[in-house]
C-alpha cells in the first residue's frame, strides 16, 4: 500500500458548475483536509473562504523586505556620507534622517517589492517546471468548461479507495488518479 | 417621512440647535479677541471651519472620483456622502465668508489686507515690496472675489452632483449614471484648481511672505484623509442602528482601510517633500515658515511648535501608517474606528500647525517679534469650533437623510455594492 501512494499524486475529480465544486469544496474542507486544491476556468468569488484558505503569508516578507531596506538605506548614506568620506554639502550635517529620506524609502520600497517577489517564489515552491496534473487528460478542460477538486496524496486523511469514495459523495463527476 | 429603518433623521434639530449654540460661543470670542486686536479669536472660527471644509472637500472628491471611475463598492457609502455635502457652501457662508467681508477681521487674519499694519522690520504693508509684487493675485477685491466664487463654484457642484442622484431614485433610469459621470470628469480637475486657490487664500495667505507650490496638493491630501477618516466613523455609527445596518460589510472596510492607508503615505509625502525641498534650498524667504515652527529666532531653543511637528510625524503619520498595514486593522470595525479618530484629531493638530503660528510684533524682543504659541486657552475654542461646526454638517446629513433614499435604490451598481467582496 505504502508503495503504491508513493507513486500516487493525488485523486482528481470533475465538476460541471460552479456551485457544486463550491459547496464540495465546503465539504473537504470540513473534512479536514489540508493538502488539496481546487482548478476553475476563471475565479469564483468566496473560493478562499469555501477551502478554509488562510491569508497568504506573504506580507510578512514584505514588511521583513521594508524593515531591512529603511536600514540598509540608513547603513549605505551614513557609511558613505559621514563614516568614510564625510563631506560637506549645503551645510547640512554629514548625516541626519532628513536629508537621505529619499534614499531611505527608496531603499525600503525596493527591499519591500523583493520580499514580496521572492516571498510569492518561496511560498508557490517556484520555479517548478512540471506537475502530475499537467499529464492528466482532464486537466486542460478547467481552463475552459470544467472545475476540478484534487486530493493530494500528502494528506493524512488521504487513502486511495475512501477518498475515491469521498469525492463520489460530494457528486464528483469524473474521478481519476492521478499518477506522479 | 422616508423609508429610513432608524429614527436617526429625527434629531436634526438637535444637533442644529448644539452646533449653533457652540458657533454663538465661538462667535463671541472671536468678536471679543478682535476688540482686543487678538487675531487669535477669529482665528478659532477659520480653523473649525476649514476643519470641516477640508473633510467636505474630500468627500466631494471621493464622490467624483468613485463616479469617475465606476467604483463598484462606493454607491452605498457614496449616498451618505451626498447626503453631507449641502454642509460646505454652508459651513463656508458662517465662517470664512463673514471673515473676510468684515474689515476688523480680515484685517486681523490677513495682515496683508491692510496697508497700515506694521511688520516686525518697522515698515508698513503697504510698503513691504514682496506684498506689491503679489498684489495681482493678493489684492482685496480680487480676494473677496475669490471667496465668493468658492462658495458659489461648490454650491453647483454639490448641486448638479446631488440632483442627478437623487432623480435616479425616482426615475430609475441609468442615463443619471452616465450624466454624473461626465459632470465628475469636468469637476474633479475645477474642484481641484479651486480647493488649491481656496487653501491659498484661507490658510497660506495668513503668512502671505511665504508660499508653496504644494500647498494645494498637501490641503488636498488632508481633505481625502478627514473625508475617509470621517466616512469610517459615521458608517460604523450608521451600520450599528442606523441606515447602513446589515448593509456595510467586512470587504467595504477593508477598501476604506486601504485607502486611509494610501492616503496616509500621501500625506506624508507631500508634507515630507515640501519641507525637504525648503530644506534643501536653504532660502530665508521660504524657512522662516519652518523656522518659527521649531525654534525661538533669538536662542534657537525649540519652541511649542517643535513637539507639535513630532506629534504630525509620531501621531499623525507613523502610528496610522504602521496599524494600517495589517490586514486585521482594515476589517476590524473596532481597531478601524480607532485609526480614523486619531487621524481625525491628527487632521486638526496639521491645521494648527499650518495656521496658527505667526510672527507677532512685540517692542522689546530683539528681532521684534515672537512667534504665538501653541499652548493657549483659544486650543478649547478651536476645538469647540470644530465641535460645534461637526454639528452643523451632521444636521445637514441627518436632515437629507429624512428626505431622500439613503442608499441608491435605482443605481445600475447597487447590487454590486451591497455584495461587495474582497
Amino acid at each position: 500500500m505504502n508503495e503504491r501512494n508513493e507513486r500516487i499524486h493525488g485523486v482528481a475529480c470533475t465538476f460541471r458548475k460552479p456551485s457544486d465544486v463550491y459547496h464540495a469544496a465546503e465539504k473537504v474542507r470540513d473534512a479536514g483536509w489540508k493538502q488539496w486544491d481546487v482548478h476553475t476556468p476563471f475565479p469564483i468569488h468566496g473560493m478562499d473562504q469555501a477551502m478554509g484558505l488562510p491569508r497568504s503569508p506573504v506580507p510578512r516578507l514584505t514588511l521583513l523586505g521594508g524593515v531591512t531596506g529603511f536600514l540598509t538605506g540608513c547603513l549605505l548614506t551614513w557609511y558613505t556620507n559621514s563614516a568614510d568620506y564625510p563631506i560637506v554639502v549645503g551645510g547640512k550635517p554629514f548625516w541626519s534622517v532628513i536629508y537621505p529620506f529619499p534614499v531611505l524609502y527608496e531603499c525600503t520600497i525596493l527591499f519591500a517589492a523583493f520580499g514580496t517577489f521572492f516571498g510569492q517564489f518561496i511560498f508557490n515552491r517556484l520555479p517548478r517546471h512540471h506537475h502530475p496534473l499537467f499529464d492528466h487528460p482532464q486537466f486542460a478542460r478547467v481552463s475552459d468548461d470544467t472545475f476540478m477538486i484534487v486530493l493530494e496524496a500528502t494528506d493524512p486523511n488521504f487513502h486511495v479507495d475512501e477518498s475515491r469514495n469521498f469525492l463520489q459523495s460530494l457528486g464528483g463527476q469524473e474521478i481519476t488518479i492521478v499518477r506522479d | 417621512m422616508s423609508a429610513t429603518p432608524a429614527s436617526l433623521p429625527a434629531h436634526w434639530k438637535k444637533f442644529l440647535f448644539a452646533g449653533l449654540a457652540a458657533l454663538a460661543v465661538v462667535w463671541f470670542f472671536a468678536f471679543q479677541g478682535a476688540t482686543h486686536g487678538d487675531h487669535r479669536g477669529p482665528l478659532s472660527v477659520i480653523l473649525g471651519a476649514l476643519f470641516w471644509v477640508a473633510t467636505l472637500i474630500g468627500l466631494l472628491m471621493l464622490t467624483m472620483i468613485t463616479r469617475v471611475f465606476d467604483a463598484g463598492w462606493a454607491p452605498v457609502i457614496r449616498r451618505t456622502w451626498e447626503l453631507a455635502l449641502p454642509a460646505l457652501p454652508i459651513v463656508l457662508l458662517l465662517s470664512v465668508v463673514p471673515m473676510a467681508l468684515i474689515p476688523k477681521f480680515r484685517h486681523l487674519l490677513w495682515e496683508w489686507t491692510n496697508a497700515e499694519h506694521l511688520l516686525p522690520s518697522g515698515h508698513a504693508v503697504g510698503h513691504d515690496p514682496i506684498l506689491q509684487a503679489k498684489s495681482w493675485f493678493l489684492n482685496e477685491s480680487f480676494f473677496l472675489a475669490r471667496i465668493a466664487y468658492y462658495v458659489v463654484f461648490f454650491a453647483v457642484l454639490v448641486w448638479a452632483l446631488r440632483r442627478g442622484s437623487f432623480a435616479q431614485d425616482t426615475d430609475r433610469t441609468a442615463g443619471h449614471t452616465h450624466r454624473l459621470h461626465a459632470i465628475s470628469a469636468a469637476g474633479i480637475p475645477l474642484a481641484a484648481v479651486s480647493l488649491t486657490m481656496l487653501a491659498f487664500d484661507c490658510l497660506m495667505a495668513l503668512s502671505y511672505h511665504w508660499f508653496s507650490t504644494m500647498y494645494g496638493v498637501w490641503f488636498f491630501a488632508l481633505s481625502i484623509r478627514l473625508a475617509l477618516a470621517f466616512t469610517v466613523i459615521a458608517t460604523y455609527r450608521l451600520s450599528n442602528g442606523g441606515w447602513l445596518d446589515g448593509i456595510l460589510n467586512q470587504a467595504h472596510r477593508h477598501v476604506l482601510g486601504c485607502l486611509m492607508l494610501a492616503f496616509t503615505v500621501f500625506w506624508a509625502y507631500i508634507s515630507f517633500s515640501q519641507y525637504f525641498l525648503i530644506y534643501t534650498a536653504n532660502i530665508p524667504e521660504e524657512t522662516y515658515w519652518y523656522n518659527i515652527r521649531e525654534f525661538d529666532p533669538v536662542t534657537g531653543a525649540r519652541n511649542q511648535w517643535w513637539g507639535v511637528s513630532m506629534y504630525l510625524i509620531f501621531g499623525f503619520f507613523l502610528l496610522p501608517f504602521l496599524s494600517l498595514l495589517f490586514y486585521r486593522t482594515k476589517i476590524v470595525a473596532g481597531r478601524l474606528l480607532a485609526v480614523a479618530s486619531i487621524i481625525f484629531v491628527g487632521g486638526l493638530v496639521d491645521l494648527w500647525f499650518n495656521a496658527v503660528p505667526r510672527q507677532i510684533n512685540a517692542a522689546g524682543a530683539p528681532e521684534g517679534f515672537v512667534v504665538s504659541p501653541f499652548l493657549t486657552a483659544y486650543l478649547a475654542v478651536d476645538v469647540l469650533a470644530v465641535l460645534g461646526f461637526g454639528a452643523l454638517v451632521v444636521a445637514v446629513l441627518l436632515r437629507a437623510a429624512g428626505r431622500h433614499e439613503t442608499i441608491p435604490v435605482h443605481d445600475p451598481r447597487i447590487l454590486e455594492s451591497i455584495n461587495y467582496h474582497e
